[in-house]
């Protein structure tokens, strides 16, 4: 096929992105336009773990006339310690605990913790659980009238991403924000090369590298009172189903970063990937390493490699290669363009800014909305997955349109067995939670 | 590096009676980290009085004989304690165990932030890190190693640097990574020239925690994203905030700097 611009194929996308961009440059602080303090936003989280936790301190720190009204989580024990946790907060940044009204009566724990915040009175609700339950709760919280904060991944499945897809068009509807936890797109060298990126600084997109390679991560031993389905969500990094493996749950951030590149998302991929250094079973059954080849509809390649395993070299990155120069798409442009971000010039935590840009964009009766865009590079991280679990190579409608749901429709503590390790030539797409 | 050292000199010594102790010249010596074949130096400082900055103004401070790293600690020996090389896998403890005695969690993304690993300075960690290292270290090798004080730090940098303790740029080039020389990164260690201690990279490459026995703990002799003017025997920082700004949990890490893979430290031997 003969190459097209890049832009050319997917314009529409990168027309929307752009606007979005030009459209949520705001910083914290930044005095609000119009007379008075602006209406204070509600919000909650549900899924109250080290990163929700600290996604309600980005909010916080990100905007004036914000407040933490309640709090959702399945573990009674998750909660008790967030609110410790709120409470150390309080006492580290005085300027946060005015914004810290949590009372007890809207903390809710259990599998429907989520529906009884969903009721209160709140404007904005952060999703901050493991990725299994994502969509049903984004589905809630828009149904329910909510804008949305939500963590990546978005779903582990392509019944998942289906579901955000149909929410992302039903919030822009009903005029809600949704903001994803793909932090780069806020960050602002990221959006610095980018730009230029876009603007032809490299030539044409030819091909990307992306990598997140890195040791293992934390694991937490069974306890003799967890049942199966306990012990698993506990330690969701370790199943698909819950998290979506490590290329999903991780390794999204790069993925996304090419997308975000190409303005588009890839069409097919292959893979390689397997289980080799984390073995035990206390790990699950996902794999500790993937090596995928992705095509772009310009035919384009993007290079992707993850992987968790200790001792081993670490690689968290990005790397463009265009006609006329290469980029590492946040700090450095070689080539006929050249370009470096000032390491000395002011940049917002990422992670506050993506907030800032949320709340401005609620304020200003413009609201982001990034569901689509999130749901299209989880669904490209999936489609890597699939690609090295099954040995096949995977197009993108197959798998859009393939029979895999992986998350029980009713999530309940009890017995869960453990899916086997998937095995290339034998897995096939087509799977669901009710034949494991 | 030195070749043909070894700790049997020191081991005499120390097995020695308290006159034979005295009278031993302390030598440089490497040592390892038993059961794994990693090893670092030590070079002998001998005592004497520094003169330190302090808020109420100058202070003298004397400082008896010690023995201080000949280089940064690498990632070859932080490695071995934050991912349990050191214990058998399989064996409690071990690499696939959950016991987190006193180990640091594990790293999120790329610990040595692509600057390179294997001989390069172990980066970002939080100073109860490198103090926990340290009494991790000391129980594997049965010898007391700490964090340099700010005087002992003082001490080595000033016989390292001689009598002449100006710093012309050509002097710090040969001494030290800094930005205007380091590429935004941090270098192998040693890979400047020795001091006239022996000692590699106490100016630059990454900034060095001590203990201030007074104050809250600083880092020394600035680092390789310090300009050039901020790399020298004054260099001292304090953490900001801005040091963890960009870990994205609460509470953050006990462990790791998101943000400042401009720190690290090398370690001392207090009496034998």
């Amino acid at each position: 096929m003969t190459p097209k611009h890049p832009r050319d194929v997917t314009r529409r996308e990168f027309v929307e992105t752009t606007a979005a961009a030009t459209t949520a440059i705001a910083l914290p602080h930044a005095p609000s336009i119009g007379r008075g303090a602006p209406k204070t936003i509600r919000i909650a989280l549900i899924g109250c773990g080290g990163r929700g936790t600290g996604a309600v301190k980005d909010c916080l720190t990100s905007s004036e006339n914000i407040e933490l009204v309640a709090l959702g989580d399945l573990f009674p024990d998750h909660l008790a310690k967030c609110r410790e946790s709120l409470a150390t907060m309080a006492t580290e940044d005085p300027t946060l605990k005015p914004k810290i009204k949590v009372k007890d009566s809207q903390c809710f724990v259990g599998f429907d913790a989520y529906r009884k915040v969903l009721e209160g009175n709140t404007d904005l609700v952060l999703l901050a659980t493991p990725p299994a339950f994502r969509a049903r709760h984004l589905a809630a919280a828009i149904d329910a009238g909510k804008h949305v904060f939500m963590e990546k991944p978005v779903a582990v499945d392509p019944q998942g991403v289906h579901a955000v897809m149909g929410c992302a068009e039903l919030a822009a509807q009903k005029g809600l924000a949704i903001v994803a936890g793909t932090q780069r797109r806020h960050d602002a060298g990221y959006r610095a090369a980018m730009e230029r990126i876009h603007d032809g600084a490299i030539g044409d997109l030819v091909a990307a590298e992306v990598y997140w390679n890195q040791g293992g991560l934390w694991m937490k031993p069974r306890e003799p009172s967890w049942s199966d389905a306990e012990w698993q969500i506990r330690n969701w990094l370790y199943f698909t189903w819950l998290s979506g493996d490590h290329i999903v749950e991780q390794h999204i951030h790069n993925i996304d970063v090419a997308n975000w590149a190409f303005g588009a998302h890839p069409v097919k991929a292959i893979a390689v990937g397997g289980r080799q250094r984390r073995t035990d079973p206390a790990y699950g059954h996902i794999f500790d390493h993937f090596a995928v080849e992705f095509e772009y509809p310009n035919g384009a390649r993007l290079r992707s490699m993850c992987r968790q395993q200790d001792g081993t070299a670490s690689r968290v990155g990005e790397r463009f290669v265009g006609t006329r120069g290469t980029s590492d798409g946040h700090a450095v442009i070689e080539g006929a363009a050249p370009w470096s971000w000032d390491p000395q010039a002011p940049k917002v935590n990422p992670y506050v800014q993506e907030h800032a840009d949320l709340i401005a964009s609620i304020r200003a009766g413009r609201p982001l909305n990034e569901g689509r865009q999130v749901a299209e590079s989880t669904l490209t991280a999936i489609m890597g997955r699939e690609a090295a679990y099954t040995g096949q190579e995977v197009a993108w409608d197959e798998l859009l349109n393939c029979q895999q749901d992986l998350v029980p429709t009713e999530v309940q503590f009890g017995p869960m067995p453990v899916p086997p390790v998937a095995m290339p030539g034998q897995t096939i797409l087509a799977r669901s939670w009710r034949s494991a | 590096m030195a070749t043909n050292l070894t700790l049997a000199p020191l081991l005499a010594a120390w097995a020695g009676s308290a006159r034979c102790q005295a009278a031993a010249r302390p030598v440089p010596y490497r040592d390892s980290i038993p059961p794994t074949l990693v090893t670092f130096e030590m070079v002998p400082v001998p005592g004497g009085t520094v003169t330190l900055d302090s808020p109420a103004g100058p202070r003298v401070v004397a400082v008896g004989p010690f023995w201080i790293g000949k280089t940064e600690v690498t990632w070859d020996e932080y490695d071995v304690w934050v991912y349990r090389l050191d214990v058998a896998a399989g064996a409690p403890g071990g690499p696939d165990s959950a016991d987190a005695t006193a180990r640091p969690s594990r790293p999120y993304g790329a610990p040595d932030r692509g600057f390179g690993h294997q001989g390069y300075p172990a980066l970002a960690m939080t100073y109860p890190a490198a103090r926990a290292y340290c009494a991790w270290l000391s129980a594997r090798t049965g010898r007391h190693y700490g964090l340099p004080t700010d005087a002992q730090w003082t001490r080595a940098l000033e016989l390292g640097l001689g009598t002449d303790t100006t710093l012309s740029a050509e002097r710090r080039d040969a001494l030290a990574w800094h930005a205007g020389n380091a590429a935004h990164k941090a270098h192998a260690v040693a890979s400047k020239r020795a001091d006239a201690l022996g000692v590699y990279d106490l100016l630059g490459n990454v900034a060095e925690w001590v203990t201030v026995p007074d104050g809250p703990p600083v880092v020394r002799g600035g680092s390789w994203a310090d300009p050039a003017a901020r790399v020298g025997p004054r260099a001292r920082a304090a953490q900001t905030s801005a040091w963890n700004e960009t870990d994205p949990q609460f509470p953050k890490s006990r462990w790791w700097l998101a943000d400042a893979p401009f720190v690290g430290f090398r370690i001392v031997l207090l009496t034998p």
